[in-house]
């Protein structure tokens, strides 16, 4: 019975999304084009922002202040796992490996080390950013972990560490949007606020993108190498 | 009607589906995750233009994809891996007060 109640439920909705769609798509005459936002930034965001990749300039620059909410959301995932993870002890990964994972890990890290930075770094240039850098940062951690074991990277005093690094990337952020109000003009401005934004497409330029990608790629990194390590405590 | 946008209907519908025909807590999660990702799927899609090019104006083209809908596909990513490392930590918890996966257990258990 109780299937056949879900089942009608999810017809419903299906139905409902098909119809919904079927009017996006196909919109009446009386609609009109919802598209001269990003007309706009596709026109103006290279020169405005000085960064050639539009995805980072309208996170980093249009709308950094929701990136910095962004971030408050993994802190706040952090805080709340950091809390309620108690110290019990989970036994996760025992296991031996072969040598050949324990020499294949240690090798790769560097190199994930430096692709990550240039995620960051390069994040005006090209597809990737602070987000995804401090994706690639944090695996370093999960990859290190799985195959050393937990006690190979000492415990708590990493942990406090890295929290600390986790609040300075935040804080760093939201000092640099302070600085947009220092120099005469709103939080987190960029080229309105007299930054110099360099020739678009060269690595130092675009403003103050770059250095919140930083930040951020820090914050990301650290903050869901805390939550990963929450997770799988072992002692 | 596009062929991708039927995708996310049967994706975000088998999500939901999962969600409610299962009773063990993982597979929810699962079903939240394949709900989360179909959303994502769909602002991909709404991006979308015949023929454009990414967002990275290295050189003048012609047709550029919409980039509002990828920054925000981006926020959606973020959150939905914080919220789901929020429910699998309350997951191990529950795991380790009942020994059992499965909500209707759980349920009987409370008394």
């Amino acid at each position: 019975m109780r299937r056949i109640y879900i089942l009608a439920l999810i017809l419903i909705l299906a139905s409902l999304l098909f119809f919904t769609f079927y009017d996006l798509l196909h919109p009446t005459e009386f609609e009109t084009d919802k598209t001269q936002i990003s007309d706009y930034y596709i026109e103006h965001g290279v020169k405005e922002t000085g960064a050639i990749n539009l995805v980072t300039a309208i996170l980093f620059d249009y709308r950094a202040f929701d990136t910095l909410g962004e971030a408050t959301v993994i802190f706040i995932a952090v805080s709340a796992i950091s809390l309620l993870a108690t110290k019990e002890r989970v036994l996760v990964s025992n296991t031996n490996f072969s040598p050949i994972v324990y020499q294949g890990i240690s090798f790769i890290i560097p190199f994930l080390y430096i692709l990550a930075f240039y995620l960051i770094f390069y994040g005006h240039l090209s597809p990737g950013g602070g987000f995804t850098g401090g994706v690639v940062i944090a695996t370093t951690f999960v990859l290190l972990k799985m195959t050393f074991g937990i006690r190979y990277s000492r415990e708590e005093k990493s942990l406090q560490r890295r929290s600390l690094i986790e609040s300075c990337g935040a804080i760093g952020f939201i000092i640099v949007g302070i600085l947009g109000i220092v120099r005469g003009d709103s939080f987190l401005a960029n080229g309105q606020a007299g930054f110099d934004l360099g020739v678009a497409g060269q690595l130092l330029s675009a403003g103050i993108i770059p250095i919140l990608n930083l930040f951020t790629g820090i914050k990301v990194g650290s903050g869901l190498a805390i939550i990963f390590h929450r997770l799988v405590r072992e002692e | 009607m596009q062929f991708i946008y039927l995708v996310v209907i049967i994706l975000f519908c088998l999500g939901l589906y999962t969600i409610l025909m299962n009773t063990n807590l993982i597979k929810i999660i699962i079903g939240i995750n394949i709900m989360d990702s179909s959303l994502v799927l769909l602002l991909v899609a709404l991006s979308y233009k015949p023929a454009g090019t990414a967002p990275i104006i290295d050189k003048p083209y012609s047709v550029i994809v919409d980039p509002i809908p990828q920054a925000l596909a981006l926020t959606a990513i973020v959150i939905g891996a914080s919220i789901t490392a929020l429910m699998l930590l309350l997951t191990i918890k529950l795991h380790r007060n009942y020994n059992t996966l499965d909500i209707s257990e759980i349920r009987r258990l409370r008394g």
